[in-house]
């Protein structure tokens, strides 16, 4: 058991310092002094509004948004068993950006968006999951070429958008694309779902084991392989949907952390599932702490950060497991 | 008893006075239709895009501006006072920081959402959106009420409405001009009648030859201009008195504008921000359609 | 001790004649040897057995129960399967690769416990590759695979073995060593079911035989019926050299 808890205590910790750091640093100067009174109930109006109004939920919806990605990307490659799959890899980031867009040019704001942009990922989802199982059988290989292809089309329904869309609207679309967390509000439906999905994990873990050895390999251990697809292939959708919704599509999270991750903790997907939650949480709360602060007051999308603070960490360990 | 009643009222009258604010509030109507009132006029305002900072500056509210965004850069004050991000991704935290008592917000240029999260967080937000000359005058005229500086800030709404007027009554019923306005480079793009520039163009008596196109800035191809065949092509640039925009339609010799030589700069920042700069644009404009009508 | 029965089995290989249907029983206690040509379906009949692949008709029976209507975990604490080809799916090591033995054996919230550790140290042991237990499997040679998806099952430790090619990759001592252990198995009232390229080992080894013919024709029966020169002959189109040693035929190729 030790095994388990030491890595997400941790981890855990790290969250929790990830956390007040985020809190703590900001473009507007509050002291970890002023901070700790706040968080205690003290301090002046504005330190409560600047410090529980604009930063607190914003931290939330890093850490949310960033556990999502990478739990779902965690998942998405052990049901394609292909270490290159990541949350987006199916085409849903695409049809969630032109729900985004298609409400940003019909000139709606706000709740909108947000719907828009969750109906777009679950079209998506049933899209490629309907043509992929078409009149066949569906293999990993057949879902990830019908995901990868349908992602194209997306990709050239987005830029056919972009182009005709009026130049006023272009930024904000821009910057949706690009990831965004200065939108976010409270996150509370995707911290809920985080933790539903790390409690879920847990009984369907040892399935995920031995579904990632191979579908045979898991039917012959007993494992009843196309509904235990399915249930991944659901919530790691669910997932991304919602993590999208929140702050837009921001990535590498969930092609980073959960390799990582494995690089360092081995493979069994019931300590690399709730490790992903904390550890996407951290990577986007360290990512947009940096995003806000770095050139303050300019503001830099976190989807930057991500990858420049990803890609060295990354390779690093990758040419150390050699 | 008449007296007395009178002699009552009165003192009931100096003991209520001293209650009530020496100055009364102010309200005003923004281009959202929501009516904005303030307790007192704004004393710390934010300006959340370039020509928010530029407008309030012209309405004489200046020295009460405490936050504006990047490249607010005119009058040149403006870049002395503290940034709060771009208009497009705005530092909440810093613009909060500076404890502003009224926030003006660009309509189509700041992200709604962040607006709603300054609406939420108490600080009123003043939406602006100039759409023609009328609109800039009445822009300062709003803002000047706010801040409590309608002196100056009226005067110059009024001379920016005169001076328009007058570039109006001289030159637009001058003989038409066809005019192809370069707004960007890559891509190519121009503005229809709608677009302020558009405005511009008929202020001067010239005939936009993309004035009917529906979007406000469209994207356009080099060879639309050629048939489109204008008599002059004026250009913004990327910085001031830049004319490499213009190079490109040097090599089109069947070209009126090339061949007459009719290809203008006008600085940018005087004709692309809907501000009381857009006088002297204006004039400068109009001149330039001048010099075309001269070389028929 | 569970008993695998198969009724009028026909597997399906495309494009292939249905040929003779399947009605044989497998025993507690013996041990069956597949032989047949390359494509005649061995492995097709290896998936089919473990209700892996749907037979064109007929039924696998479990302990008298049509595979098809039980749940894969309740097949999957009766009967184990050696696969021929590794699939190699995520990194794993070699102790881990070995766990997954008693999934079938373990509800949704258990972890493994000790005892179950101890099971799956015991069948690296067994199978001469408890030195490698924290190795990736991928880092291994294919005779330390093979001998690692052994110790699998030996760790699932099923009343029915299925193994496709059990002795695939491994030098003539382990090929012995895991014969032994199956039969080792079989003596403890375990059923042994195995494709064998090797004439001779299934000689020395099986009590059964089923010949698997490339057109979808089958015998089946006793070692001692199955294994003449004819029939042999037939299978492979390739003349052989009998001869006895130790009591038990050994075939040799002609040239």
């Amino acid at each position: 058991m030790g095994r388990y808890w030491l890595p997400l205590m941790l981890l855990a910790l790290a969250a929790l310092a990830a956390f007040l750091l985020s809190v703590t640093v900001g473009s507007a100067s509050v002291g970890v002094a002023d901070v700790w009174a706040v968080l205690t109930g003290e301090g002046t109006q504005l330190q409560r509004t600047l410090i529980l109004e604009l930063r607190v939920p914003r931290t939330l919806a890093a850490l949310a948004t960033g556990g999502l990605l990478a739990v779902a990307g965690a998942l998405m490659q052990v049901l394609l068993r292909n270490p290159l799959a990541d949350p987006y890899v199916l085409g849903l980031s695409g049809g969630a950006a032109v729900g985004a867009l298609l409400a940003m040019l019909a000139g709606v704001g706000g709740l909108m968006v947000s719907g828009s942009a969750f109906a777009g990922a679950m079209v998506a989802t049933l899209l490629v999951f309907g043509l992929a199982h078409g009149t066949g059988s569906w293999t990993p290989s057949r879902l990830l070429l019908t995901g990868v292809v349908v992602a194209a089309g997306w990709g050239a329904v987005i830029t056919l958008m972009l182009a005709i869309s009026p130049a006023e609207r272009l930024p904000g679309m821009l910057y949706w694309l690009m990831g965004d967390l200065s939108y976010a509000g409270t996150p509370s439906l995707a911290l809920v779902l985080l933790a539903l999905a790390c409690l879920l994990v847990v009984p369907l873990g040892r399935s995920l084991n031995v579904l990632a050895r191979g579908p045979l390999q898991a039917a012959a251990l007993g494992v009843a392989v196309r509904p235990l697809e399915w249930t991944v292939y659901v919530v790691a959708s669910l997932l991304t949907a919602v993590a999208v919704t929140t702050a837009g599509s921001i990535g590498f999270v969930g092609l980073v952390v959960p390799h990582m991750l494995r690089l360092v903790l081995g493979n069994d997907q019931r300590l690399i599932l709730p490790a992903c939650a904390l550890a996407g949480g951290i990577l986007l709360m360290l990512a947009d702490t940096l995003a806000r602060t770095i050139i303050a007051p300019e503001q830099l999308p976190v989807g930057v950060i991500t990858a420049l603070l990803g890609v060295p960490t990354f390779l690093l360990l990758l040419y150390r497991s050699r | 008893m008449p007296k007395l009643i009178k002699q009552g009222l009165t003192a009931l009258l100096l003991a209520v006075l001293p209650v009530l604010p020496a100055h009364a509030g102010v309200c005003a109507t923004d281009d959202t239709g929501q009516q904005v009132c303030l307790p007192a006029p704004a004393q710390r305002i934010a300006g959340l895009s370039p020509g928010a900072s530029e407008l309030l500056w012209s309405a004489g509210a200046g020295d009460q501006v405490v936050a504006v965004v990047a490249w607010s850069d005119y009058p040149p004050e403006a870049k002395t006072v503290a940034s709060v991000g771009s208009h497009t991704r705005l530092d909440l935290e810093k613009l909060i920081s500076l404890q502003p008592d009224l926030v003006i917000a660009w309509v189509t240029g700041n992200p709604q959402e962040q607006i709603q999260t300054i609406r939420n967080l108490g600080l009123p937000v003043f939406s602006i959106e100039p759409r023609d000359f009328e609109d800039v005058s009445s822009v300062i005229e709003r803002l000047a009420t706010l801040a409590g500086t309608e002196a100056e800030g009226w005067a110059e709404a009024e001379r920016f409405r005169t001076g328009m007027a007058e570039l109006a009554a001289r030159y637009s019923d001058r003989a038409p001009v066809p005019v192809f306005y370069q707004v960007w480079d890559e891509p190519l793009m121009t503005v229809n009648n709608q677009h302020l520039i558009g405005k511009v163009i008929a202020l001067c008596g010239g005939y936009n030859v993309f004035g009917e196109l529906p979007r406000l800035v469209p994207r356009i191809s080099d060879e639309a201009v050629l048939e489109a065949n204008p008599e002059a092509i004026l250009a913004g640039g990327m910085g001031e008195e830049n004319r490499a925009w213009l190079d490109r339609w040097q090599n089109y010799s069947s070209l009126d504008a090339t061949r007459v030589g009719n290809l203008f700069f006008v600085p940018p920042s005087l004709i692309q921000r809907p501000t009381p700069r857009m006088l002297q644009g204006s004039e400068l404009f109009c001149q330039k359609l001048e010099i075309a009508r001269g070389r028929r | 001790m569970s008993q695998l029965r198969t009724a009028d089995l026909i597997i399906d290989v495309p494009d292939r004649a249905d040929g003779r249907a399947l009605s044989l029983q497998v025993e507690p206690g013996q041990i069956w040897g597949v032989l047949g040509p390359n494509g005649a379906g061995k492995t097709t009949l290896m998936h089919t057995l473990a209700g892996l692949r749907a037979p064109r008709s007929g039924a696998v029976l479990l302990d008298d129960q049509p595979l098809a209507e039980q749940k894969r975990r309740t097949i999957a604490r009766h009967l184990g399967l050696v696969f021929q080809e590794r699939q190699d799916g995520f990194p794993a090591t070699v102790l881990e690769t070995a766990l997954i033995g008693r999934h079938p054996f373990l509800s949704s919230w258990q972890m493994e416990s000790a005892d179950d550790l101890k099971l799956a140290q015991q069948a690296l042991s067994r199978l001469d590759v408890a030195h490698l237990a924290s190795r990736l499997v991928s880092t291994l040679s294919g005779g330390e695979r093979q001998r690692v998806a052994i110790a699998t099952v030996l760790t699932q430790s099923p009343a029915i073995w299925l193994a496709d090619e059990p002795t695939n990759h491994l030098d003539l001592h382990h090929q012995i060593a895991v014969m032994e252990l199956l039969t080792e198995e079989a003596g403890h009232g375990k059923a042994v079911f195995m494709c064998l390229h090797d004439l001779n080992l299934a000689a020395r080894w099986c009590s059964h035989v089923l010949l698997l013919y490339p057109d979808g024709e089958a015998c089946w029966g006793p070692v001692e019926r199955m294994l003449v020169p004819d029939a042999l002959e037939r299978l492979y189109g390739q003349r052989l050299a009998t001869t006895e040693l130790d009591g038990a035929p050994v075939f040799v190729p002609v040239r």
